[in-house]
């Protein structure tokens, strides 16, 4: 182990000394608007990326998830997977401009996850430069659907149907630089919308105002009681509704999400909503509906697992301090199904899913330093431990 | 009219997408390409075309040989970023400074053949937000893949931003559909081929740039564009459609400016070609009216056109590019 640790500050350097090329495929491929369930020009791209950097075999796989493989030279061993979601928050469907300076890049949707998918179109190229080859093959993909109503589709289906045992995975999302993720919160996210019939003629006196309703209901979900142990949390993180100041709401809706890191936990909480949900039909007779958006499992991968102290060692050597949280990612798909995972952030940012949103360059260098290196120790055996 | 050039002569960028077709070729000519990006406070904008054009051209393909930025005295920026990026920095007026100094985007064209290297030059202007390495190698196709073109210009569908995320389509842009396409129409009908004649991103043979003077300002294109007509004829020229290019809009006044600098050039050059005569001399002021506080008041800015000679003719480049030079006036094909 203690040799890739001593190469890091070299693999900085040398990633530096193609930063254009790892740029170029940020803005090549991030400024392709690709929305969830609308990915699939941005996935061309990368896969005919992908092709031009000479990767052994490039393909969109059936459900649309763009696939490297770079070819191993030991063909018994499993492939070691690099993940990076491909679809971005925002819901613009035309194509965006990032800028770059010396220092930034600023654009819709690079810190979630467009840099991250340029450093994954970059690897190959990478690995050359830093005169890399592995036993095992190395599989990048870039999954579809990832993100909201996406409920982590793209990947949940290409591991349904992967022929072969998986080594491990790093999944890597733009942000934040000593992100070390390696468990999941159980996570039920749903919607509530309250809607109320519009009247064709004179709107009467104290009609029922669906902003008022959904009031009503955010305020009996802070009533209910959440426990410290297991640790769990609801959060209210959207809400929209009504027309004008003056107009009494037709509409309103609230997204939320529980998590907790027990599984039982999530359900009990989700059926609490329900019954406060229909509750409030009864008592204002309007139209209140739940929906569930996605969820998740809790999973974990054990704190003193040999890849998680590979990564804090990693990141150790590079000076930056790893800091670990729970994620909603692609690495809970590959932990729940038994397979060594971590996330890790490449660099450093603001503004993640808003207008101004960027990068910083610099980092970037350290972020993507981490990737070969603990490649080579999961090449190793280092999952296997 | 010549029917058929417009068909024989006119190209996709997706016809030369084989980047090692193109490089084999390059180097089977033994010619060097230089890529100019002319800027003026260009700092949202310069360090991506740098990017793209140096890695994907430069690293991965080694189709140009130097990227070299030549700066109008930029107030924000521009010259740092670009710096950061290694590629070469001039401000114009450091190049030749012994000349009388102008500014304008022909100027720095002009100087760039002074500092430049490359038997080819591209031109690519530094304000183009969906900048893409088709820009270059699509008008460096045909020049590298054909013996008979010496000049390539883009065409393009080109939306402008009005805001954020809205895109307007549009045709040949306005200066061209409302001045250059009417007078190309009375005075040179071969011309009106060219379906963007102002657009901003041409390459050529250095032995075509040198021999040609070039206005200093709007009237860059222009003028080149008659000049290498008359000199060399239409079957030495290419378009080439790059799809489509995204850059700042301008207000009506700043392009009834770039109007008037045009329809000078071209008068100018109609004259001098003994096609009309002017009895009268051209005033220099464009003057417009701006509503203030009520009442029209005339706003009146002084647009002379310069125009420089042809840099062969510079003693300082000929001794730097003496005519055996490749690529330099003297080389096969023109």
């Amino acid at each position: 182990m203690d040799k890739y640790l001593d190469v890091l500050p070299s693999f900085v350097d040398k990633i530096r000394k193609v930063r254009e090329i790892i740029i170029s495929n940020i803005v090549l491929i991030g400024q392709i608007s690709a929305p969830t369930f609308h990915e699939r020009r941005r996935a061309e791209r990368l896969v005919e990326r992908l092709a031009e950097f000479q990767v052994d075999e490039c393909l969109l796989d059936d459900f649309g998830n763009p696939i490297g493989v770079i070819k191993g030279s030991s063909p018994d061993k499993p492939p070691i997977f690099i993940v990076a979601h491909l679809d971005t928050f925002s819901e613009v469907e035309a194509d965006q401009h990032f800028e770059v300076t010396d220092k930034i890049i600023s654009g819709l949707g690079v810190s979630d996850n467009s840099a991250a998918v340029g450093v994954l179109a970059s690897l190959p190229e990478i690995f050359r430069h830093l005169e890399l080859r592995f036993e095992s093959d190395i599989v990048l993909v870039a999954p579809v659907c990832n993100l909201g109503a996406g409920n982590l589709r793209g990947i949940r289906r290409l591991l349904k149907t992967w022929p072969t045992p998986i080594a491990g995975a790093i999944c890597l999302e733009s942000v934040e630089l000593g992100r070390l993720n390696y468990y999941s919160d159980g996570m039920i996210r749903g919607e509530i919308e309250c809607s109320i019939a519009i009247e064709e003629k004179w709107e009467r006196y104290q009609k029922p105002n669906a902003i008022l309703i959904i009031n009503e209901v955010i305020n009996a979900i802070l009533n209910l009681r959440l426990p410290q142990k297991p640790r769990t949390q609801i959060v209210i993180g959207r809400i929209a509704g009504g027309l004008d100041h003056g107009k009494i709401a037709y509409d309103a809706k609230i997204g939320f999400e529980i998590q907790s890191d027990s599984d039982d936990m999530v359900k009990e909480l989700y059926a609490d909503i329900r019954d406060i949900v229909d509750g409030i039909n009864k008592v204002f007779a309007v139209e209140l509906r739940l929906n569930r958006i996605s969820n998740l499992n809790a999973t974990r991968l054990r704190y003193n697992h040999p890849l998680i102290k590979c990564a804090t060692r990693i990141l150790n050597r590079l000076g930056v301090e790893a800091v670990s949280e729970p994620s909603e990612t692609a690495l809970s798909i590959f932990l729940r199904r038994q397979i060594p995972a971590i996330t890790l952030g490449i660099t450093s940012g603001d503004n993640f899913h808003q207008e101004g949103a960027m990068v910083k360059i610099e980092p970037m260098f350290k972020g993507i330093a981490q990737i070969p290196a603990l490649i080579m120790a999961m090449d190793n055996g280092v999952c296997d431990e | 009219m010549n029917k058929s050039w417009v068909e024989s002569n006119t190209f996709h960028h997706s016809e030369f997408n084989d980047l090692n077709r193109l490089v084999a070729e390059k180097h089977r000519k033994g010619l060097s390409i230089s890529l100019c990006l002319p800027t003026l406070n260009e700092e949202k904008t310069i360090a991506k075309e740098i990017i793209i054009m140096k890695a994907e051209l430069m690293t991965r393909y080694p189709l140009l040989d130097e990227i070299v930025v030549i700066d109008s005295g930029s107030t924000d920026k521009t010259r740092d970023i670009a710096r950061s990026y290694e590629v070469t920095v001039h401000e114009a007026d450091d190049i030749l400074p012994q000349l009388e100094q102008f500014k304008g985007k022909g100027e720095n064209l002009w100087k760039a053949l002074y500092v430049t290297r490359g038997d080819i030059i591209v031109y690519i202007d530094a304000d183009i937000k969906n900048i893409h390495h088709r820009f270059a190698y699509g008008l460096l196709g045909p020049l590298l893949l054909t013996d008979r073109i010496r000049f390539t210009k883009a065409f393009y569908d080109r939306p402008l931003t009005v805001g954020e995320n809205k895109l307007r389509p549009t045709g040949g842009g306005r200066v061209t559909e409302l001045v250059i396409r009417p007078l190309f129409s009375l005075f040179m009908p071969d011309l009106t081929q060219i379906l963007q004649p102002l657009s901003g991103e041409y390459a050529g043979y250095r032995s075509i740039f040198e021999n040609i003077p070039f206005p200093v300002g709007y009237g860059v294109e222009t003028g080149m564009l008659i000049d290498i007509h008359e000199k060399w004829g239409l079957e030495v020229i290419a378009q080439v459609d790059l799809d489509r290019r995204v850059h700042k809009n301008q207000d009506t006044k700043a392009l009834g400016r770039m109007a008037f600098v045009i329809i000078k050039t071209f008068l100018k050059r109609i004259e001098k070609l003994g096609r009309v005569a002017i009895n009268q001399d051209l005033f220099d002021d464009m003057i417009q009216y701006n509503l203030i506080r009520g009442k029209l008041r005339p706003e009146i800015r002084q647009l002379e056109v310069y125009e420089r000679p042809p840099m062969a003719t510079v003693a300082d480049y000929r001794e730097k590019f003496p005519p055996s030079t490749p690529g330099s006036s003297g080389a096969p094909g023109v």
